[in-house]
Formats: C-alpha cells, structure tokens, sequence
C-alpha cells in the first residue's frame, strides 16, 4: 500500500477562508484510492527535514498571526523550504503562504517584508482589496485545458519574474495583479494561488495532479493514479460558473 | 432643540411607514441621526441601557436577558428584530416605547436591551453610556466583511473606554478575556467551573475530524507562543494559559457545572451555576439546548445578577432570582425554534459562521429526535459573498452521528453538496434555491414520524424560508 505524508504548514496560524479545505482535499482523494494518508502539522517550532513530506501545503493568515509565523517560516524553515522546493517535492500555497515564496513583500506604506526568496517574485501591497469570485484556464501538460473556480480576497499585486511560469491564465477575476492575466505561479512541483478556500475540493485535476507528481516522485515515473468519483466537484463548478455567468457574483 | 427635531422626525416616519404595512426598525433612526448625530447620546442619558455584542449568540442573550428582566418585574425595550446598528438603536431609543414588554406585576423601572454589532459598538458605546456591556465570544465571522479579528477586539475595547460600564465578559475566550486587562475592578467574567470542565472533558472526550478545524486566536498575542489548554469546551473556548507569560483564563464569578446526567443537546438539561462571590449555588435548567447554550445562560445569569445589583443595590439575592427567571425564557427567532407539523418537527438554526455552523452540527448529531438535516447556503451580500467558510468547520467528526438523509439547497447548494460528500456522507436530495420548497416538502415527507426535520440555513437562505414557511403553513410571526 503507497503511502503520503502531508505537511500541512501552521494550520493553527495560516487557515483563512477554508484553507483547510485544501488539505481535506488531498487526503480524501487518496483515502478513495487506498492510499495510506499521513497529515503532519508543522507549526512554530516543529521540526522540518528534508524528506519529512510528499507535499507541503502553506495557507493565509491574518496579519496578527501571519506575524507570529513569518520568523520561523523565513529563518528558522526558510532554508529547508528552499531545498525541498529546488529537489522537486510537492508544495501547494495559497494567498499568504504564496507570496512568502517570493523575495519580498512591499506593504502600501512602503515597509518591507522579507520572504523566503524560494522563487523569482514579489509582492506589493495596495490599498484596495480584490475580494470576487474567479474563473481560470489551467493547462497541465501545455496542451488540453480545464476550467478552474476559485474565490480571491487579497491586497497584495504579484508579479512573476523573467521566465517564471504561471500557474494559470485568468478569466474572471484580478489574479496576480489584476494587470497582467496571470494567475499564481508554478516553479518546479510548486504551485502558488491567490484562490483561497476550496480550490483542491472543487478543481479535483489539479488535486490529482499534485498527488501524481508527489506519488512519481516517491514510487517512480510509471506510477499512475486510480480514477475515481468527483464526489460533486463538477457540479459545484458548473453551478459556479452558472452564477458567476448570470452576474449574481458581485466584482468588488 | 435639533434632538427634538429629530426625535419628531423619527416618530413621524416610525408611524407611517407602520401604516403602510413596514417594520420600520432602522430608517426612522437613520433620519435622526442625520438631523441629529446628537441623538443617540440624549435619548440614551438617565436611562438603564445594557448591551451585547460579540460575534455568537448576541440575539439569543438579547432575548433571555429581556424575558428575564420581564419576569424580574421590570418593563423591557429591546432591538429585538435584529437592528443592531446605530440606525436601529437610535430607533429603538426614539420609537420603543409604543413596544414596551410590560412587566409581570408591578414595573421596578424600565430596562433598554441592546443587542450591539461589535462595529458599531465602538462608536455607538460612549453615546450610550450603558450600565453593564456584556461580551459573548469572539469567532471568525465573514471576514471578507468584518476583517481581522483582533481588529474587532480592539473596536470594542475602544467602545468600552468610553464608557464606566461593568462589562460581564467570557473568561474563557482569549479575546474576549482580554478586555477585562487593566479594566479589572469593573470585570465580571462569566466561564464554565475549571475543574468541573477537566472531568467532562475527560468522561466525554471530543471526536477528532481528519485535521482539526480551523483555530481562532490559539496563540498569545504579547509572546507570540501557542496557548496550553488544560480543557476546552469548543473552537478556541476553554481553560487556556500562556506557558510563556503566564496569562490565563481569568477564575469566573459566575461559573457553570455540567450536570450529572443527559446532555447539553437535550431541553431541560440540568447544570449548575456557582456565584462564587457570594458562595450560592443554583442548579437550572437549560431551557434553549445546545452545549454552547450553557454559556448563553451562564452570561445572561451574569448579566441580569449584575445589571439588578446595580439598580437595586447588593442586598438582596439577585442571583438565585436570576436563575430562576433563566428557567422561563424562550428561544429567539431562527435560534433553536421548534414548531409542529402533524406529528413531526421543524427546528431552524441559524448558522452564519463556522462557529454555529460546528455547533449546530454537533447539536444535531447529539439529539435525539433527529429525523433528518436540510442544509441552506446562500451568499448573497448580508451572507458574504465567499463561502469558502464551510471548509472551516470540521463535517468529519460529526459525519456518522449526523441522521441517514441529508439535503442541501440555496444559491450555493453545490458547495454544501460537495462539502457534505467530503465528509464521507451522500447527500438524498439536492438543488438550488428554486427547488428549496420542493426539497423542504420531500425531507418533511421523508421524516420518520415522532422525529424532527432539523434546518441550518444562513441569513438570507433562513429569511427566504421563513417567507415559505409563513406561505405555506399560515405559521403566523412564530419567531416572535
Ligand atoms: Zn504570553
């Protein structure tokens, strides 16, 4: 029986609007395929090896308590973080814990914060919020593509550096920057969104996805996941692109 | 003179738009205020105000303490219909009048109950210069509308400093808990018995999801170091202490017992409640069940001890007649409302957060006359747009106690579906809010008879189904 193990990054600090969902996601998926699941919370203080995950999952937080963590994220795991991400293991972040990968964050009042600097972006804090529900475009081989549904709500305009990749296009919504079409960031196995929530339940591709390239990683190139139910997922989707459609969203 | 004005002006508007058929609970207010933004402060001068505020259970506590205060002997104004803003507060203060709930006997003086949303608190709180604020809990609450939470910790700390009020606080909420900081010989706290919490913690040890739900403020926030809990009652509720500063939950005046036997889910569940300033003990009955009703009561007991030892002074036993008139309340509308269908049962609760959505779920997997959930999720702009929030609530430690048929509707019935199939459960019937009769009419039919169809619908999903149901069952005002 395959085995995974999760890190899921200050659950205690870092669950905004239903970041949990994303953890819930990843495990019931390979529960359904009688993956043996393990779910490591790796808080201030908690130990992180190199080898410790299969995938990492980092939310967002409140300022007050993204505050708490970003010492020991930056200083203490920063280091760990950045090895494990350049060696490929699996890492999903989402809102705050994305823009910790870049170099900095610039708050609107011009003070900087300084993040891990894992890959090549950075972040700039304005006053307005971007606070809508969001349709993207993913393409996970470069070629077919699906229709993603999420919900963003941040502050913070990202932008990518030369070369680095996004991690999908937008359709509806502000995604990195509301400026350039962009959509979060995909870096090796590590993926970054500002769709907070529950992005993995209702987008059960790139679940599958992520669980694939962390089960190859761990079991080999021929490894290939069983299918299985959507559990509703499509018809979550479908009704939210139905409402989005029909203009009951509200674009803030 | 300009407040006479206003005052006029808020009476005229009050009396034609109840003419013409409307509640006319906030925009006689609003006009007032703008006549006036003095008004609040000269309507309210003289006069014996409380207030609550806090994110869960405002309504429910608004309600106890005004049929408590009723059965005490005193006339009760209230914002009983949920205005909670300063435009239905000036309303109330204006206009209540013509509502007064008269007192049973002889009036000992009049009492205006104000449920206070925890915003507008801090502005609303020096005008009103209340006699006692109490301060139910503080939870993550839509935070797309209302923000940080320890932001709203700090609008009400800024609404109580300008007042003298004696606040009757949650000693075990860290949030809550620190607004009794530097204000201590005016801090009533309100908790469940420490060490009576330990033991039932320990005969009744809670059931762990695949990851635990969604922490509010777990951590101090002077060391930044993870809070220890000796026992927790739910969410970031219980006995925690700072292992770094030493800071804790501060020992209750008035502290709750779990009974011997049956359980908090049940009505008429009995449980104590110590004074311990006073050495009394008094053993009541849980009139609205649900275990987080115990600190419902608990605080509305607090409440009424303190508020009466203020105007009547401290002589008399005001705790043993607060308990007893705790034994005589009803719950508030959408909060805990049962009516009968045939020989079945409907109960709504209202879940606006992940808080009561985890409450409720638990009260529905304890009880025993559970026929079947109907879950409502819409998210209209009062209901927050995102409702990513489901996620937060922990579905899978309850999922095997929840009953056989489970429904979902609203505007976002697909998430509730989803979330719900996550959990390990099928869903019997689902659809949008169109089909939400059709699917009512189903798990009522599909109810065993002698059980209870339980709803948990959000604000706008419970109003549409209030509206069906007075439609459909001629259930006249039932909430009220
Ligand atoms: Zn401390």
């Amino acid at each position: 029986m395959e085995k995974i193990v999760i890190g899921h990054f200050y659950p205690d600090l870092l669950n905004l609007y239903g970041d949990r969902g994303n953890v819930l996601a990843l495990a019931v998926r390979s529960r359904l395929r009688d993956i043996e699941v393990e779910i490591r919370n790796i808080s201030v203080g908690d130990d992180l090896k190199e080898g410790d995950i299969d995938i990492g999952f980092i939310g967002g937080g409140q300022d007050s308590e993204q505050n708490i963590m970003s010492d020991d994220l930056v200083k203490v795991k920063g280091p760990v973080i950045k090895s494990m991400i350049e060696s490929g293991t699996v890492f999903f972040t989402v809102c705050g814990g994305y823009q910790m990968l870049g170099k900095y964050y610039k708050e609107h009042d011009g003070k900087v914060i300084e993040c891990l600097g894992a890959i090549d972006l950075y972040t700039e804090g304005e006053k307005e919020r971007f606070i809508n529900d969001t349709v993207y475009e993913f393409s996970p081989d470069g070629k077919s593509s699906v229709t993603c549904v999420g919900f963003e709500n941040h502050s913070g305009r990202t932008y990518l550096g030369e070369g680095v990749m996004p991690f999908m296009k937008v359709v509806k919504g502000h995604g990195n920057n509301g400026k350039d079409g962009t959509e979060g960031v995909r870096y090796k196995n590590t993926f970054g969104t500002y769709s907070h929530g529950s992005f993995l339940p209702k987008n059960p591709e790139v679940t599958d996805l992520l669980l694939e390239l962390a089960l190859k990683r761990k079991y080999g190139e021929d490894y290939i996941l069983k299918p299985i139910d959507d559990l509703g997922a499509k018809e979550a989707r479908e009704a939210a692109l139905k409402y989005i459609e029909t203009g009951k969203e509200q674009m803030i | 003179m300009r407040n006479k004005i206003a005052a006029a002006s808020a009476v005229i508007i009050r009396k034609t738009l109840r003419l013409m058929g409307k509640g006319a609970t906030t925009l006689p207010g609003k006009i007032a205020l703008k006549i006036s933004p003095d008004i609040i402060r000269s309507k309210a001068s003289g006069k014996n105000i409380i207030t609550i505020t806090g994110t869960n259970g405002k309504t429910t506590t608004s309600h106890m303490i005004s049929d408590m205060l009723n059965t005490l002997g005193y006339d009760v104004i209230n914002n009983i219909s949920g205005a909670n803003l300063a435009s239905g507060i000036a309303t109330t203060l204006i206009c209540g009048r013509e509502e007064v709930k008269k007192a049973k006997g002889d009036s000992k003086g009049l009492v205006y109950v104000l449920e206070t949303d925890e915003a507008a608190f801090a502005k609303i709180a020096k005008p009103l210069s209340p006699k006692v604020c109490v301060v139910t809990n503080l939870f993550r609450d839509q935070l797309d509308r209302y923000g940080e939470l320890t932001h709203t910790r700090d609008l009400i700390a800024g609404g109580i400093d300008g007042t003298s009020a004696t606040l009757v606080i949650n000693s075990d909420d860290s949030l809550v808990a620190s607004l009794g900081i530097g204000r201590e010989d005016r801090s009533v706290f309100f908790g469940m018995d420490k060490k009576a919490l330990i033991s039932y913690e320990k005969d009744h040890p809670a059931k762990k999801g695949i990851i635990p739900p969604s922490a509010d403020a777990v951590f101090c926030p002077e060391c930044k170091v993870r809070y220890e809990y000796k026992a927790r009652t739910y969410g970031h509720l219980g006995d925690f202490y700072c292992p770094s500063c030493g800071r804790k939950s501060p020992d209750p005046r008035f502290a709750a017992i779990y009974g011997e036997e049956g359980n908090p889910a049940f009505e008429g569940y009995k449980f104590s409640i110590k004074d311990t300033k006073n050495g009394l003990m008094e053993e009541v009955p849980l009139k609205i069940p649900g275990s987080h009703n115990i600190y419902n009561t608990l605080g509305c007991v607090a409440a009424v001890t303190v508020l009466t030892e203020k105007m009547e002074g401290e002589k008399e036993d005001h705790f043993e007649k607060a308990c007893d008139a705790s034994s005589e309340v009803k719950a508030a509308f959408g909060r805990m409302e049962k009516f009968k269908v045939k020989d079945k049962e409907v109960c709504i609760l209202l879940v606006k957060n992940p808080a009561g959505l985890d409450r409720s779920l638990q009260f529905v997997a304890d009880s025993k006359d559970t026929g079947c959930l109907y879950l409502l999720l819409n998210s209209n702009f009062a209901d927050g747009k995102d409702v990513s929030w489901i996620w937060d609530v922990d579905f899978e430690s309850k999922a095997e106690d929840l009953p056989e048929n489970i429904y979902v509707s609203g505007q976002r019935y697909a998430d509730m579906n989803l979330r719900v199939r996550y959990c390990g459960r099928d869903v019997r019937e689902k659809g949008d809010e169109t089909h939400m009769k059709e699917i009512f009419d189903k798990a009522l039919s599909e109810c065993p008879s002698g059980k209870c169809v339980y709803i948990l619908p959000n604000y706008t999903s419970m109003l549409a189904l209030r509206a069906m149901l007075v439609k459909e069952f001629g259930i006249k005002d039932f909430w009220k």
